[in-house]
């Protein structure tokens, strides 16, 4: 059994399928590649093809998940079968920060964690709050109330099975000033940390050495790659910045960016990590060649330096 | 019937189903490029959806919300402005389904949800100077039953929710030149007699929308529609399909994928069986001088149905 797995952080947009029977006719009704992106047999079929057998799915792709397949138990059975596992869901731990949103914050936090439970999943990484615009800059006390929700979600996820990872976004609330001080006021019995090595990276954070710092908190990752490292404040305080106007990306696919993917891997061996390793597309124009992309970096790249 | 009057739908962008080079589709750049092309294709006016879910997550590169608009425009004046320099005149209308807040089984958060997003989708439509406001009465059958399986049991109490809401929109649309008008969805909770008890309670001012290939779906003659309701006629959209429902797809909790055999619902304008020019000349002999929109939805290439559309319409006799 190898020390990491790979999963994909799910970024397909809606899939209106669970498997097309007439594949053929549906192609040739206007002989595009639709059909090769229109369910979900098919795209569970590339991620198994290119080795990635878990996915983490997200909260947007409930309401088209659920319908269709009738309860995430479905939708689990479905994916095992086609060799997959749900390994967990993405949450936003909206206005979390805010203490008149307190109880809402972790009812919310605690229904996610109950539908993790029933997709059979054992990760929910969480953005702390929401965008730094709008809502910035914390005060410690905002900050601090970041941290009582997150440990309250975290020991109850902890509880159920299910690990809680601080997984912090480049326009984030929590942002450079505040991120290791959320880190250091939750409790690491309850709370962990996903590290997505690109959003991490344009905050400010030079990944090896947040990696050395906290790597005892480290429960997963969101491994991609950036050119964009170390962005300044008037860019990541900006409004909806996530999506940008000319189509600059933020995110590559590992080895396509900047990011010493090589010297977190050797650290990865130092400190014998152990666990799932989300990769993630966002950005991405092509899906599946990112996820063979991908795949070809990881096993002539990384995976030599540590599997 | 002149075309120049037909306004197309920016439906004809797939933003919410997978394809490669969808994710352009998420920044501003690709519809300011997209506007004059729109406009090289022989279209002067377009009808904008209205998509709540652009707002939430700082996602507002997709010109479909309030938020989106003053995010990146700042107003809804200087968006019209942008519009015009690439040729587009004006909105001719905005849409709104409320599919995205059948979520859970708490009809208080639908209708309250629902109702606020359709006020400001309202305001929008009043803001860019629209004509209509085309709105879904109700989210698509199958996905509310699957969060109230007892829908049957609650049809009566969605059905005077679901009056009261239209009816409170028409009020407010009072005074702002945007018409209320109410789509025929194929797959909605109201068909056929439950639609026309609905439209019966509603106020004259809510008007009907009248969609060629959802009534062609749902077995109806789109002339026939036409002819009987032609007093109550607020909007028209020129939509084509080769699919009739013969299988109640309609119930199904993704009914524009039929689930027992894969195929594309909405067909690019004139590449379906609808007779959309038939259509056209009717509304031109009963003396329909309204709305009228294509709406290219479903289409797999947005550039060729732009042109498959314009190639149809320039078969339309003026």
């Amino acid at each position: 059994m190898p020390n990491i797995r790979y999963a994909n952080m799910c970024h397909w947009k809606s899939i209106p399928y669970r498997r097309i029977e007439n594949f053929r006719d549906f192609y040739y009704e206007d002989r595009t590649n639709t059909a090769y992106y229109s369910d979900w047999d098919t795209i569970l079929k590339y991620q198994t093809a290119l080795g990635f057998d878990g996915i983490e799915i997200a909260p947007w792709d409930l309401s088209d998940i659920l319908p269709l397949f009738g309860s995430p138990e479905a939708f689990t059975a479905f994916a095992k079968k086609r060799g997959v596992e749900v390994i967990g869901m993405f949450h936003g731990a909206h206005a979390s920060h805010d203490a008149g949103h307190e109880e809402e914050a972790i009812r919310a936090g605690r229904e996610a964690v109950d539908t993790i439970v029933k997709f059979g999943g054992q990760y929910m990484n969480t953005c702390p709050t929401q965008n730094y615009c709008g809502a910035g800059p914390l005060s410690h006390k905002e900050v601090q109330q970041c941290a009582k929700v997150l440990n309250e979600i975290g020991r109850y996820a902890t509880d159920n099975g299910v690990k809680i990872g601080i997984h912090n976004e480049f326009f984030c609330a929590i942002n450079l000033p505040n991120h290791r001080e959320l880190i250091e006021s939750t409790d690491p019995r309850y709370v962990h940390y996903c590290l997505d090595t690109a959003q991490v990276a344009i905050l400010g954070e030079d990944i090896l050495t947040f990696y050395k710092d906290y790597h005892d908190r480290i429960s997963t990752f969101h491994l991609k790659d950036t050119a964009s490292a170390r962005q300044p404040d008037s860019v990541r305080y900006s409004r909806d910045p996530e999506i940008t106007d000319d189509g600059k990306r933020w995110f590559w696919e590992p080895g396509l960016g900047e990011l010493d993917l090589e010297g977190l891997y050797r650290l990865l061996k130092e400190h014998e990590f152990k666990g799932w390793m989300s990769i993630e597309y966002d950005g991405s124009p092509d899906m599946l060649a990112s996820m063979a992309l991908t795949r070809y970096h990881l096993d002539t790249v990384l995976r030599p330096i540590y599997d | 019937m002149n075309s120049d009057r037909i306004a197309i739908s920016l439906d004809l962008i797939n933003r919410h189903y997978q394809e490669p080079n969808r994710n352009r589709f998420e920044s501003k750049y690709f519809w300011e490029e997209l506007y004059p092309l729109i406009r090289a294709a022989g279209f002067r006016s377009i009808e904008i959806p209205y998509e709540p879910v652009w707002q939430f997550g700082g996602r507002s590169g997709v010109p479909m919300t309030r938020y989106s608009i003053e995010t990146k425009y700042e107003s809804a004046a200087n968006y019209r402005a942008v519009l015009a320099a690439a040729g587009i005149e004006r909105v001719a209308g905005v849409t709104f389904d409320p599919n995205l807040f059948m979520r859970n089984d708490n009809l208080g958060f639908f209708f309250g949800a629902s109702g606020h997003f359709a006020g400001e989708a309202l305001g929008h439509a009043a803001d860019l100077g629209a004509d209509y406001l085309a709105i879904s009465p109700s989210p698509y059958y199958g996905r509310a039953a699957h969060y109230h399986p007892d829908l049957e049991a609650k049809r009566g109490v969605f059905a005077e929710k679901t009056t009261e809401l239209l009816t409170g929109l028409a009020e407010k649309a009072t005074g702002t030149g945007v018409t209320v008008v109410m789509r025929q969805d194929y797959w909605s909770v109201f068909r056929g007699d439950d639609m026309a008890a609905m439209l019966a309670g509603l106020p004259d001012a809510v008007k009907l929308d009248v969609d060629t290939a959802s009534l062609t779906i749902a077995g109806i003659d789109p002339a026939a529609f036409v002819e009987s309701h032609v007093d109550r006629i607020g909007c028209v959209h020129l939509t084509d399909t080769d699919f009739v429902d013969m299988g109640e797809t309609w119930k199904t909790a993704n009914p524009e994928f039929p689930e027992d055999r894969a195929t594309q619902v909405f067909r690019d304008p004139g590449t379906g069986s609808v007779d959309l020019a038939g259509v056209a000349g009717l509304l031109d002999r009963v003396g329909y001088a309204g709305p009228v929109t294509v709406s290219a939805r479903q289409t797999r290439d947005p550039f060729r149905a732009l042109l498959r559309t314009r190639a149809l319409l320039n078969q339309f006799s003026n």
